[in-house]
């Protein structure tokens, strides 16, 4: 990389981004004070997150959101401390931080909320109009628009794209839950569930159907 | 008939028409794109396949409705 690209590629940090680094980075007593103010704030993070999603959690407790977000800035500590060298100064550090520790708190919590719950994923068993939630007395041409977009996922998808295309899309299934029972990642699920659905597309193109006359119809 | 449920359950199904980014880039992206928003700038140039991104993947788009409120709740105070 050149000069100048490296410069434009790191921008200058601002001085408080600056100082969390430099404290980060020291050592003894003064590096321990940094790590328990970026602890702290990396809690305010995840209890934020456990506050917004708490109305759609009734089962939890006001103590399981706790120990939720204190496991959730936990594991954020970790990934930011390893993460410490790249961050480039793009945003603020605390912006940068905050990412970690709403995510752990959004995996937790929706694994929470899916705890012992089956995650269904046959496609046998769904149902476009219920599942998906679009009433029974959609009109005859939405009928068969829908019963030719079913046959299309039945018939262009492997049987992995249409489990994962089935789960997320129509059952809505959170990508993290999934991505734990299936042993993958939420990236690589992404991935089948984008190339699952740009084959339905294609495919639906071909039939010359279109998302837009899927809609209008 | 306008019928929204069946645009939003036909969009979740086939996801966005553009091209978009990943999960991953998403995150990594995704503190520099909520301080532009935030600031009022074109996040979406600077970012290209973002916001496309945030409209086909449910999980993503929740976490950059709690960074962006968070920050944005700071700023405002």
């Amino acid at each position: 990389m050149d000069a100048a690209a490296s410069v434009q590629s790191s921008p200058t940090l601002d001085p408080e981004s600056r100082e969390w680094l430099r404290s980060l980075r020291a050592g003894g007593r003064e590096h321990d004070g940094a790590v328990l103010r970026l602890h702290e704030l990396l809690l305010r993070a995840a209890r934020f997150e456990c506050a917004r999603r708490r109305p759609t959690l009734p089962h939890l407790r006001g103590n399981d959101l706790d120990d939720i977000a204190n496991q959730a800035a936990d594991d954020a500590l970790v990934s930011v401390l390893r993460r410490l060298d790249t961050f480039r100064g793009a945003s603020r550090f605390t912006t940068w931080a905050y990412k970690f520790a709403l995510l752990e708190a959004a995996v937790k919590l929706r694994k929470r909320a899916w705890q012992g719950r089956e995650v269904p994923l046959e496609p046998e068993t769904w149902g476009l109009f219920t599942s998906a939630g679009i009433e029974p007395d959609a009109s005859v041409e939405q009928s068969e628009l829908l019963g030719t977009l079913q046959q299309a996922i039945a018939d262009v998808l492997t049987p992995h794209q249409r489990r994962v295309l089935v789960a997320l899309a129509l059952n809505g299934v959170p990508i993290d839950v999934l991505a734990e029972r299936l042993d993958t990642t939420r990236g690589a699920l992404y991935k089948t569930l984008h190339d699952a659905r740009r084959k339905l597309r294609g495919h639906l193109e071909e039939l010359g159907l279109s998302l837009e006359t899927l809609e209008a119809s | 008939m306008e019928r929204p449920e069946l645009k939003q359950a036909l969009g979740r199904l086939l996801g966005p028409s553009e091209p978009e980014i990943g999960c991953d880039e998403c995150f990594a992206e995704l503190d520099r794109y909520v301080e532009l928003e935030l600031a009022g700038a074109d996040a979406d140039a600077a970012v290209p396949g973002l916001r496309e991104h945030l409209a086909g993947c449910a999980a993503c788009r929740e976490e950059h409705e709690s960074l962006r409120a968070l920050v944005g709740g700071e700023q405002a105070l």
